[in-house]
């Protein structure tokens, strides 16, 4: 390997500063008011959906973060990241891709039988999830002290991220792990971008990510998986 | 003879005295002298300091921070700069370079540097198409190979481009003293008219081969990190000036770090990268008034590291 290469870091390869990245959240909240709504009905219904739990249930969180992939890598990460940190061009053709493979299996996937799940579980997990998505969207307005940064799920691609690994517990394992490799590349991609950016409180969204998508990979549990 | 010192001889002693210290400072602000330098393959002159456009430049389309860069540019040209450097490798710094001269119509003041940064060596040309369709202009002052990647194509490329009038000068770049030696082996074989490198009053491996070599084949040396990205400015801001920094001609930390480089004989100019209009103009103040001689240089350069 030539030696000239262990004399970068990460730093050389980030050609915008913090106050660029906070600005994408400011502009994406402009430019779409006042949709957000739709983001925020999102999160409900998932949330109601996975207290549901049914099979139908689970087709219709597929199919939400299906649109919250392909909404978040489409709109933030093309149009505004993108032009500012070519990577973030390429997730996006990955936020879109997965979002479209997503849409397949939600619609033609044949689950036979779906484990049965307490009550308290199911509504547990469905109230875990909405706050978690309600609260890790102000992280953003933390770092920059700007309300209209909030970072909102299926809006942008950190949030959406974290949310979708709980989300992809509800499909088969067989194919689990395959929707949940790009969750972890993604959050490893924006753990080190956002510390070299200097902008830690965010940190926490990707950390979690990728925390979340580990253990899911390691530790699926057997109840979800397909019977059939 | 005795003479008696009254009190309001000794204030206008004492003002005589501090207005001496400043003199040759005011002199150069009062004509609008600034310091320039020379392009020695040609003999064209250039002010001494420059613009980056590193990290500073790509906002993408936020037209909020767009604004506010073409901000920072007027500023500068305002202050009698001209020398622009940017790099495809900088994102979207050239299209929103592109869209500041647009809104200043200010292509004329202009001298216009990129860099070729592709592995591909038979895409020079189309990279420098690609780069002045974004600038808006018709060709660059200077094209560089970016980092010496694929240098030996892009500078064949650059030269036959260069005796087209394609482009007036070509050079190569190198930051953080990466691959000196690959450097100073190019200075000595190629005919190049500028190289870029990093020197700054904590990195000065440069001055022990490379700036004597520029200086021995007529190479003009255009310099960046002249703050190190910053971290200059985060070590020492909180920092006290010395007490002879006035003598050196350095009314802030931006002159001196800036005056220490524009002091060096072989250097033809710095490029400073700023978002703020502020911190352009301390920039700019470094183009005018004294530079450092040479003992002043050493007690720079030993205050910085004793701090």
């Amino acid at each position: 390997m030539d030696s000239n290469w262990l004399s970068y870091s990460l730093s050389d390869f980030l050609m915008f500063g913090p106050e660029v990245f906070l600005r994408l959240f400011v502009r994406i909240n402009q430019d779409i008011w006042p949709w957000q709504g739709i983001a925020v009905i999102m999160v409900v219904a998932i949330g109601a959906l996975l207290v549901r739990g049914d099979i139908l249930a689970r087709r219709g969180i597929l199919l939400l973060m299906a649109a919250a992939w392909l909404w978040s890598g489409a709109g933030f990460l093309m149009e505004y990241y993108g032009p500012v940190n070519l990577p973030a061009t390429w997730f996006g053709w990955a936020f879109v891709l997965q979002g479209a493979l997503l849409t397949v299996v939600a619609l033609v996937w044949r689950w036979d039988t779906v484990a049965e799940q307490s009550a308290m579980a199911r509504w547990s997990s469905g109230i875990g999830w909405v706050v978690i998505m309600g609260l890790s969207p102000l992280l953003t307005v933390a770092q920059s002290g700007n309300w209209h940064s909030v970072a909102l799920f299926a809006v942008t691609p950190h949030v959406t991220a974290l949310g979708a690994v709980p989300c992809m517990l509800v499909l088969p394992r067989r194919i689990r792990w395959l929707f949940l490799l790009l969750p972890l590349v993604w959050g490893l991609f924006s753990v080190a971008t956002l510390w070299t950016l200097g902008t830690r409180v965010l940190v926490v969204i990707p950390a979690a990510t990728l925390a979340l998508a580990v253990l899911a990979l390691l530790f699926s549990p057997r109840r979800a998986q397909n019977r059939g | 003879m005795a003479t008696e010192l009254t009190r309001r001889k000794f204030l206008m002693a004492l003002a005589a005295t501090g207005l001496s210290l400043r003199l040759p400072s005011l002199m150069a602000a009062s004509t609008g002298e600034t310091i320039t330098r020379t392009i020695p393959s040609s003999g064209e002159t250039l002010p001494a300091i420059g613009m980056g456009t590193w990290r500073t430049f790509n906002v993408g389309g936020d037209q909020y921070l767009i604004d506010q860069r073409t901000d920072v540019l007027k500023t500068f040209f305002d202050l009698g700069g001209t020398l622009v450097d940017s790099s495809p490798m900088y994102g979207s710094a050239a299209e929103v370079m592109g869209e500041a001269l647009d809104t200043l119509n200010a292509r004329d003041k202009l001298f216009s540097a990129t860099k070729i940064w592709t592995g591909d060596g038979d895409a020079t040309r189309e990279q420098d198409r690609a780069s002045r369709r974004k600038w808006g202009i018709e060709r660059f002052d200077l094209q560089q190979v970016h980092n010496l990647v694929a240098w030996q194509a892009h500078l064949e490329t650059l030269q036959q481009m260069k005796a087209n009038g394609e482009v007036r000068y070509v050079g190569i770049t190198t930051s953080h003293g990466r691959r000196h030696g690959d450097f100073e082996r190019i200075m000595e074989a190629e005919p190049l008219d500028f190289v870029q490198l990093t020197y700054n009053v904590l990195d000065r491996e440069a001055e022990e081969r490379l700036l004597p070599l520029a200086r021995e084949r007529g190479i003009a040396v255009i310099v960046n990190r002249p703050f190190q990205g910053g971290s200059l400015f985060q070590r020492f801001q909180s920092e006290p000036l010395p007490s002879w920094a006035g003598e050196a001609g350095c009314g802030n930390w931006a002159e001196f770090f800036l005056k220490f480089i524009l002091s060096h004989p072989a250097v033809t100019c710095a490029i400073p990268a700023t978002t703020k209009v502020e911190h352009m103009k301390e920039n700019m103040g470094a183009m005018v008034g004294p530079l450092p001689d040479e003992q002043q240089r050493s007690q720079m350069a030993d205050y910085v590291a004793g701090l």
